[in-house]
């Protein structure tokens, strides 16, 4: 980021200020520029895009491709395909990871410049609600602002009685970062980060295991659509401890010690490295919002309405920091609403769904309503539930165990909820929010021709079992 | 076998929204066959919803204030005495997800601008993350319709039938929904007209504040709309009914003790009808664009009846057949459940022109306002004895007052004349209806 400009004594103007350079904040700042804004994007880190793009979803997903290469090919030995065993040159992977990062960073490099944005790298801090100061290398520059866009993020949450200082110790930066294959790798949390994290390590040879607080991987989504990944990684990995939680982590000569507790507690194991991935945590507490006024809640999230709007009006905020789920899309999309409400435009944040996808093997994804939100606020709905070994095309990739599931409003059809488990199952899920976006119901799925054999027939297949036209299937009645 | 049986709203015409005003049984009342279970009103009339089975009420699933149309399910009814089967009944899931309201967002603007330097704490607390639309309570637009609703600050959930595939809301009915808003606003002011000053009346004296039935403000709505709408004459006359009243009279002394009694307006129903045959253009509406005039092949005459909820117009049907006695036991039949208040509103639609009959109270003579988008109606006040000049002499007749209101955009006021002119042969001389 060689557009740094030279300290200005003086304080510079902006129209619309966005505050980080992540998905969300660089998206906010194109579309307010783009709407005719004077923008100035402040962002800390040298490169723009955020934890997405520099060490979160395109680096992890760069190795998970990986990963699935070495899945696939270790599988198909079976079926007469025999390449012998894979050997990996390790700095060459990390290099090909780094050379997709750089060129998207670049990519957006690019659109910065071509859209005249004025971007300052360096730490941003409110110290009024018109003035951020932003700490740069080369000092303190003052930037003064009609409206501003808090997109600052959030970082992954660190348990404060382990040893953090020992590089053993991981947080999803150091996972990505490729530096060793450890013997033994032991992953506290087992959501979304932490799973695809497993999917890589165990493919690259390390020894997984995976301790999650909860009865359930990926709490919170649907048990069926887990259980299938859960079945495959159960075989996969070393251990799998749910309702056990990690009471210490000691430094040992030979590795990290942890003690565990609860339902499968085992006595304590020592391993090579640890990552903890037990979620993040946001920023709201770290940018003096306390000195515009902007209200920040216990954890640091920042509350806004419906048009991306903090209680201070001409300050807004987006992505992870204004809320969960923190993912990407909904921080892009936020971006924009936030950008063309500060441009004078009457838009609002009214998605009806974000949908959520684990990049694991197999994929796991959902949208809309999930079963246990449904029976949890006493909705009725129809289910279907098409099982992928009835797909052609999921068994001619070797693989049976995925399943697409719909949920319908019991009267009318209309699409509430769905979900999918299968490789590449998260690429089928934007049908389904689509669905849910126009009011489509089963009937409209079922009528609408899908390619034969994909897996994107599966969602197709299971609107037909909610409306009783499916002859692929034979259901009882 | 304990049965449950769903009561339903009935078929009531053409009419959605109707409002409860009364629910009038509660779950474990015991029900009688046609007893009433709540009282509905519509713009026309209210009327009493009939139990369609006997038994013990289950759940009752409307409140006063709620609206219904057809098919709306009123309550659960179990029919028998098998108090088993009641108490498996009530284990069933209530049908409705619990109502959630919409909970909108505390308008920040609102908020204080903060000063410099100095944190403000904000006034109302903001939900932690934005609230998001729940897909089951979503208006059935997509995105983009959604959107442009907002930009013309339609809240799309006014919206109720979208004419998209499956009532889905198309960019098309939200401007429509604008038009319309826009339209009535106009109308609402009066076409320009000021408003009516609101008055103080309790500094003049003791006061009370009585809530109008629906039927009146809906009738008071419509009026307003007619009297700025048409230009409207009203023509006066009399007619002499003597030999007519002679003749009713010797009728009814025909008739046995608990026979329908023939009354005058079935003979002034009788003229008319031949009238109306004489001159279509009274059997007419215009169109809403006022370039082209719709005649009618049927003929069905509106009877205005005072009700104690206020004045309803009951239509008698397909009368160009119907004979006196038959046209006069209906008649009889459809006031009295006007008047009880049981009329359906598929009862009082497809009038084409209105009798409106003051005869038994008085008057001499009045300007009834026409029952738009019919394009006429008669006024009809008390029959009277007077002298009347035979060329010769003053002779005692019995006259009765006639008022033709019309809508002169449609009706000259030359037919208008011979319209009434007509009327007038033919109660002055009731063998004329024979021809």
């Amino acid at each position: 980021m060689d557009a740094n400009p030279a300290i200005n004594e003086s304080v510079i103007h902006a129209e619309v200020l966005v505050l980080g350079g992540g998905p969300g904040g660089y998206t906010a700042a194109f579309r307010a520029a783009d709407l005719g804004k004077q923008v100035v994007l402040v962002e800390r880190y040298p490169s723009l895009g955020g934890v997405c793009l520099n060490v979160g979803c395109i680096p992890s997903k760069a190795l998970l491709h990986v990963a699935q290469i070495i899945h696939e090919v270790d599988e198909f030995e079976q079926h007469g395909l025999n390449y012998g065993k894979p050997t990996f040159d390790l700095d060459k992977i990390r290099a090909w990871k780094e050379s997709v990062t750089n060129t998207l960073v670049d990519g957006l490099a690019r659109l910065v410049k071509q859209r005249k944005i004025t971007l300052i790298q360096g730490t941003g801090r409110f110290t009024s609600d018109h003035m951020v100061e932003v700490t740069t290398e080369a000092g303190k520059q003052n930037v003064s602002f009609d409206q501003a866009i808090i997109a600052a993020g959030s970082h992954a949450t660190q348990i404060p009685v382990f040893p953090n200082d020992d590089p053993r110790l991981w947080d999803s930066t150091d996972a990505l970062a490729l530096k060793e294959i450890p013997k033994k790798l032991l992953i506290v949390g087992g959501g979304i980060i932490g799973l695809e994290m497993a999917t890589v390590y165990h493919a690259l040879g390390s020894e997984i295991s995976v301790v999650e607080l909860m009865d359930q991987i990926i709490p919170g989504c649907d048990n069926d659509l887990v259980t299938p990944l859960f079945r495959r990684i159960k075989k996969q990995y070393k251990n799998i401890w749910l309702e056990t939680k990690v009471t210490s982590i000691e430094k040992d000569k030979d590795g990290l010690k942890v003690s565990f507790e609860g339902k499968s507690a085992p006595e304590s194991v020592v391993f090579d490295a640890v990552l903890v991935a037990v979620g993040r945590k946001p920023n709201g507490k770290l940018i003096g919002a306390e000195l515009a006024g902007v209200n920040v809640d216990e954890i640091g999230f920042i509350a806004v309405d419906k048009q991306q709007r903090t209680n201070v009006p001409h300050i807004f905020a987006i992505g992870d920091i204004a809320g969960n789920p923190m993912l990407a899309h909904k921080a892009s999309h936020e971006g924009k609403v936030a950008a063309e409400v500060a441009a004078g435009h009457k838009s609002a944040f009214d998605a009806l769904t974000i949908p959520a996808v684990a990049y694991t093997d197999p994929e796991v994804t959902w949208m809309g309503l999930t079963e246990n939100q449904a029976k949890q606020q006493g909705i009725e709905y129809d289910k279907a539930s098409f099982p992928w070994a009835a797909s052609g095309r999921s068994l001619s990739l070797g693989r049976k165990e995925g399943l697409t599931k719909i949920l319908c409003e019991k009267e009318t059809g209309r699409i509430l909820g769905a979900g999918m488990v299968g490789p590449n199952a998260g690429e089928l899920i934007a049908e389904a929010v689509l669905a849910l976006e126009m009011g489509a119901d089963a009937e409209d799925i079922g009528l609408t021709v899908h390619p034969h054999p994909m897996l994107s027939e599966t969602f197709a297949f299971a609107a037909e079992m909610i409306t009783g036209s499916i002859t692929d299937l034979y259901i009882k009645k | 076998m304990a049965s449950l049986i769903e009561i339903k709203v009935p078929d009531v015409g053409n009419v959605a929204d109707i409002d409860v005003v009364d629910v009038l049984v509660k779950p474990g009342d015991e029900v009688k066959l046609e007893q009433t279970l709540a009282v509905l009103e519509t713009d026309k009339a209210s009327m009493d919803l009939p139990a369609s089975a006997a038994g013990k009420v289950q759940e009752v699933f409307i409140k006063p204030g709620d609206k219904v149309s057809e098919g709306t399910l009123i309550a659960t009814v179990l029919a028998a005495t098998e108090e088993s089967g009641a108490a498996k009944q009530e284990e069933a899931p209530a049908q409705q997800a619990p109502v959630q309201q919409e909970v909108a967002t505390a308008p920040v603007e609102k908020a204080p601008e903060p000063t410099s330097q100095s944190p403000v704490a904000a006034p109302e607390p903001l939900p932690e993350t934005p609230a998001r639309s729940e897909p089951g309570k979503a208006a059935h637009a997509t995105p983009a319709v959604r959107l442009f609703a907002r930009e013309l600050g339609v809240d799309i959930h006014k919206i109720t039938n979208g004419s998209g595939r499956k009532g889905r809301i198309l960019k098309d009915d939200v401007k429509n929904f604008v038009k319309k808003v826009m339209t009535e606003g106009v109308a609402q002011s009066g076409t320009g007209i000021p408003a009516m000053p609101s008055v103080d009346f309790s500094q003049f004296g003791e006061v009370e504040e009585r809530k109008l039935s629906k039927i009146k403000r809906l009738t008071g709505q419509n009026l307003s709309r007619v009297w700025l709408n048409l230009p409207m004459v009203t023509y006066h006359d009399e007619v002499d009914i003597t030999e007519m009243e002679a003749f009713r009279n010797a009728l009814n002394a025909e008739k046995s003790k608990d026979d329908v009694k023939i009354t005058g307006l079935i003979f002034i129903i009788k003229a008319l009808i031949a009238a109306v045959e004489q001159f279509p253009q009274f059997n007419a509406s215009l169109s809403a664009d006022g370039e082209n005039l719709i005649l009618k092949k049927y003929l069905n005459i509106g009877i205005a009846v005072d009700t104690p909820n206020g004045l309803v117009v009951p239509v008698l049907r397909n009368v160009k057949h119907k004979g006196i006695n038959e046209l006069s036991a209906e008649l009889a039949e459809t006031s009295n459940r006007a008047r009880l208040g049981k009329l359906m509103p598929a009862e009082m639609q497809g009038g084409c022109i209105t009798i409106s009959s003051l005869g038994g109270i008085g008057g001499t003579a009045f300007t009834p306002i026409v029952n738009a988008p019919e394009v006429a109606i008669l006024g009809v006040t008390r029959a009277k004895m007077q002298p009347v000049w035979n060329g010769k002499e003053f002779v005692p007749r019995l006259m009765l007052p006639l008022d033709l209101t019309y809508d002169h955009r449609v009706i000259d006021g030359v037919e208008g004349a011979k319209f009434m002119a007509a009327i007038k042969q033919y109660l002055g001389d009731i063998r004329r209806l024979l021809l």
